[in-house]
């Protein structure tokens, strides 16, 4: 397999760290080399040429090749399980309505979140419990680090160059998460959103930094949703008015109590669209009174509709936490759900009748 | 040991337009404003409508905004620039 990149050398592993920190090339943090070798174990692990075109970024129109992909990812430290996920969630990152450009550039300062489903994540060790939105296991670590280091070196979205964030948040080094999907009752992210349980899947959204909530002191679920719902109403106030697709992570002690009463995230989602929203003129009770005028009186809903809450299991067994992750900004970026080396929404092939055997 | 490791980033360069043909003078011409509808730029662009018209002599000054200011401007938007002499786009916070 013959890759097209140039190739660099280092006289050691310190020279190579030099070679991609001052080339702009890296988060800051250390890379794992690229060498050509751990480039093709990737590439090969998803039956992909070197210049296979992964996609075309929407708006500066921008060829995505899988070499590019799959060097980065090496940097990230993934292995060659770990790829099929990175490519996935790039294609899924480069559908239109995902918005990549807007949502990498803006001065809001979202990261890409990556919500893994499926049984990918056994395979990889995608863990989903302990320390889910944290430095849980390697691969979500990895995973979500591949994703900004594409971003950095095949987008420049470079702090200060494509990426115009004021603030940023530390899911911009690696923000991804794997599903609990212990509970076979319990619907997955990516059932939710049209696709079969047995099915791998990624989830992509522009999000803003997790906002962590508590309440423990409770079994109801209307109480501690509405924990959940106030924290979405503060946001409301204090960050962004826009409706769009907020992700609530739902750790196991809160799922049992929800399960207990029968409660499912279709459930979930009426009763937080139902909650949460704001009355414009709340906003000059939080210093922006500025800009409510004569319109104090409209309603601002969270979500268009109550399908735009993505609810995700995760989180470790105990605890009454749970957290908010809202959106970038509003619905102008919309969550995309792809599935990982299967098309589940394919024409199914032609007919073969009267074919040769 | 030696290392040999690849470049990450995109080597060839996406080609890109060039630019219009400059101005001799704004006088007499149409100018396109293009906002991207942020609560800041409705000042902006009315004050710097005012001085293209009172500084610079500017006939017509078109503005048009677009309907989600974190994406590209629309087809329709687009299509009118080329009846514009001038076009500009700015952000405005």
């Amino acid at each position: 397999m013959q890759l097209a990149s140039h190739i660099y050398e280092a006289t050691d592993i310190a020279a190579v760290q030099e070679l991609y920190h001052s080339n702009g090339w890296t988060d800051g943090l250390p890379i794992v080399p690229p060498t050509e070798d751990a480039v093709r174990a990737c590439l090969e692990r998803v039956m992909m040429t070197p210049d296979q075109l992964i996609g075309i970024e929407p708006v500066r129109g921008l060829p995505i090749l899988a070499e590019k992909l799959a060097i980065n990812a090496v940097m990230a430290g993934c292995l060659p399980m770990h790829f099929p996920v990175v490519v996935t969630a790039w294609m899924a990152m480069m559908r239109e309505e995902f918005l990549m450009h807007g949502a990498t550039a803006s001065t809001g300062g979202c990261a890409v979140l990556v919500v893994i489903n499926g049984p990918i994540r056994e395979e990889i060790g995608a863990l989903g419990s302990f320390n889910a939105l944290g430095n849980s296991d390697r691969a979500t670590a990895v995973i979500g680090r591949a994703i900004r280091l594409c971003l950095i070196n095949l987008m420049d979205v470079r702090p200060g160059a494509i990426d115009r964030s004021t603030l940023g948040h530390p899911g911009k080094f690696s923000y991804c998460v794997a599903e609990d999907e212990d509970d076979p009752a319990w619907p997955t992210l990516a059932e939710q959103r049209g696709l079969p349980r047995d099915a791998s899947a990624v989830t992509v959204m522009a999000a803003g930094a997790p906002r962590q909530i508590m309440n423990e002191w409770t079994t109801r679920p209307e109480e501690f949703l509405e924990t959940f719902a106030a924290e979405m109403r503060a946001n409301l106030r204090h960050y962004s008015i826009h409706p769009g697709n907020y992700a609530l992570i739902i750790p196991r002690q809160l799922r049992e109590h929800l399960r207990a009463a029968k409660w499912g995230p279709r459930d979930i989602a009426a009763f937080i669209h139902e909650r949460a929203r704001i009355h414009r003129r709340e906003w000059a009770d939080v210093g922006k009174g500025a800009v409510v005028r004569d319109r104090g009186d409209s309603v601002y809903p969270a979500m268009r509709s109550a399908d735009q809450l993505l609810v995700i299991a995760a989180g470790g067994p105990a605890g009454g936490f749970g957290a908010v992750i809202p959106p970038w900004l509003g619905d102008k970026s919309h969550a995309v759900t792809l599935p990982i080396g299967a098309c589940v929404d394919c024409e199914p092939p032609p007919s073969v009748k009267g074919s040769v055997p | 040991m030696i290392f040999r490791v690849l470049d990450p980033t995109p080597e060839k360069v996406a080609a890109i337009g060039n630019p219009a043909p400059r101005l001799d003078t704004l006088r007499g011409k149409t100018v396109g404003l293009i906002s991207n509808g942020k609560e800041g730029s409705k000042g902006f662009f009315a004050h710097m409508e005012d001085v293209l018209r009172t500084q610079y002599g500017v006939a017509n000054v078109v503005l048009r905004t677009k309907p989600n200011y974190s994406a590209p401007a629309p087809a329709g938007i687009l299509g009118e620039i080329k009846s514009w002499d001038a076009v500009i786009s700015g952000i405005g916070d």
